[in-house]
Formats: C-alpha cells, sequence, structure tokens
C-alpha cells in the first residue's frame, strides 16, 4: 500500500515543480533505545511522535534519516510543499467565525 | 502435587509471564507491514538522488519480497539450538534492523 503511493509521488517528477524536501514524521519514539537515536532525532528537530519537519535534499540528512529509518516515515516533496510549524499549525486549525446555512424564521 | 497448594511457576513467583516460541500469523503480518515501511524510507531517500554511505549500506539490506521466511521471523543466535531463535525474543525488535545474517549462517 505504502510503496504503491511511493510509487505514484516519483511519477510525479515530470510535474514542472522538482521535489527538493524530505518530509520527515517521527511514528515510532526512540524511548529506550541507545541514546544515539535520540540524538540523531534531535538533530533533525524531532522531538515528539507524529511531529513533521523538513529538510532539503542533503547527503548528511539523508544518513540522519537512514539511522532512524525504524521509527519515521519519509516523503519527497517540492519547496512549495515545505511549511513550518506554525503554518502547519494555521493549517490544522478550524475556521473562524461560522456560517449560515439556513434560517427557520422564513 | 494437586490440588490447590501444588507448586508451580506462578505460585511460587506470582507473576508469570509466558513467550510463545513462535509468532502467530497476526504478527507475522505486522512485522512484514513493517519491514515494508521501512523499505519505503529507503527508496524515499533513494529516490531523492543523493549519495552517502548510509544509503549504500541501506540498500545492500534485502528487500522484504527478497527475504525468506526463515530471516523474517527468526534471528542468529549463538546460543539457541540450531542457531536460530525467534525475532520477538531479542529487546527492542520492532525497532532495529534485523534482516541479515552472519556469514555462514
Amino acid at each position: 500500500m505504502t510503496a504503491t503511493r511511493r510509487g505514484l509521488t516519483t511519477a510525479a517528477t515530470n510535474t514542472p515543480e522538482s521535489l527538493t524536501h524530505y518530509k520527515i514524521t517521527l511514528r515510532r519514539s526512540a524511548i529506550s533505545l541507545p541514546e544515539s537515536f535520540k540524538a540523531t532525532l534531535v538533530s533533525l528537530g524531532i522531538h515528539r511522535r507524529m511531529q513533521t519537519v523538513y529538510h532539503p535534499h542533503t547527503p548528511e540528512c539523508a544518513g540522519k534519516i537512514l539511522k532512524v529509518k525504524e521509527l519515521v516515515e519519509v516523503e519527497n516533496v517540492p519547496v512549495s510543499a515545505v511549511r513550518t510549524k506554525t503554518e502547519q499549525r494555521q493549517e490544522r486549525k478550524a475556521m473562524r467565525g461560522y456560517k449560515v446555512v439556513r434560517s427557520t424564521l422564513s | 502435587m494437586f490440588g490447590a497448594f501444588r507448586a508451580s511457576s506462578v505460585a511460587h513467583g506470582g507473576l508469570l509471564w509466558k513467550t510463545p516460541w513462535k509468532l502467530s500469523t497476526t504478527r507475522k503480518a505486522n512485522v512484514r507491514s513493517r519491514l515494508k515501511k521501512v523499505d519505503a524510507v529507503i527508496e524515499a531517500v533513494r529516490a531523492s538522488g543523493m549519495q552517502c554511505t548510509a544509503l549504500a549500506k541501506a540498500l545492500e539490506l534485502p528487500k522484504e519480497h527478497e527475504m525468506l521466511p526463515r530471516d523474517k521471523y527468526t534471528v542468529f543466535s549463538p546460543h539457541a539450538r540450531g542457531y536460530r531463535k525467534g525475532v520477538h525474543k531479542v529487546p527492542k525488535w520492532t525497532r532495529l534492523t534485523l534482516r541479515t545474517n552472519p556469514e555462514g549462517f
């Protein structure tokens, strides 16, 4: 299932935007694993489960991801998909205010 | 030997946890699913086009569909009979890379 999704992501490279960043999500915690795993996650800027961070494609980042490959989920994304922590929170938020759907008076 | 006060592991120790010697069908399915997820991570890093030692090492690992059932569900153990034991006997086994065997095993 996941492999198919990866295949589609790779197939999307023919679109003008090239994939330049890793989207890294921590799925499994590093609790009770050796300190080096936790240190790797900290150096990736991850400190809690289900947190998502974006990093540009570099060999250093690739090595860090592979160190913790059992714990994370990785996707290649274009620059336009990169979100900061604040932007991610804004996207999660519900819309403010309300919209009148219908009135019972008329 | 019989009766309410017979000697048994539970009666002596109070608490007894038993680890089954082999994985159930469901647990084996979960193993395969985890292996596939790790394969997806390696594939994503490979697709990014970066070159590094960690990637070269990761690409040498067998993929989930290339592994024998023996390698998926058991690991080498120097002490076990037949040099194999269930992979679930390894501490933290769901978050470790346990895909390859030592030379000759």
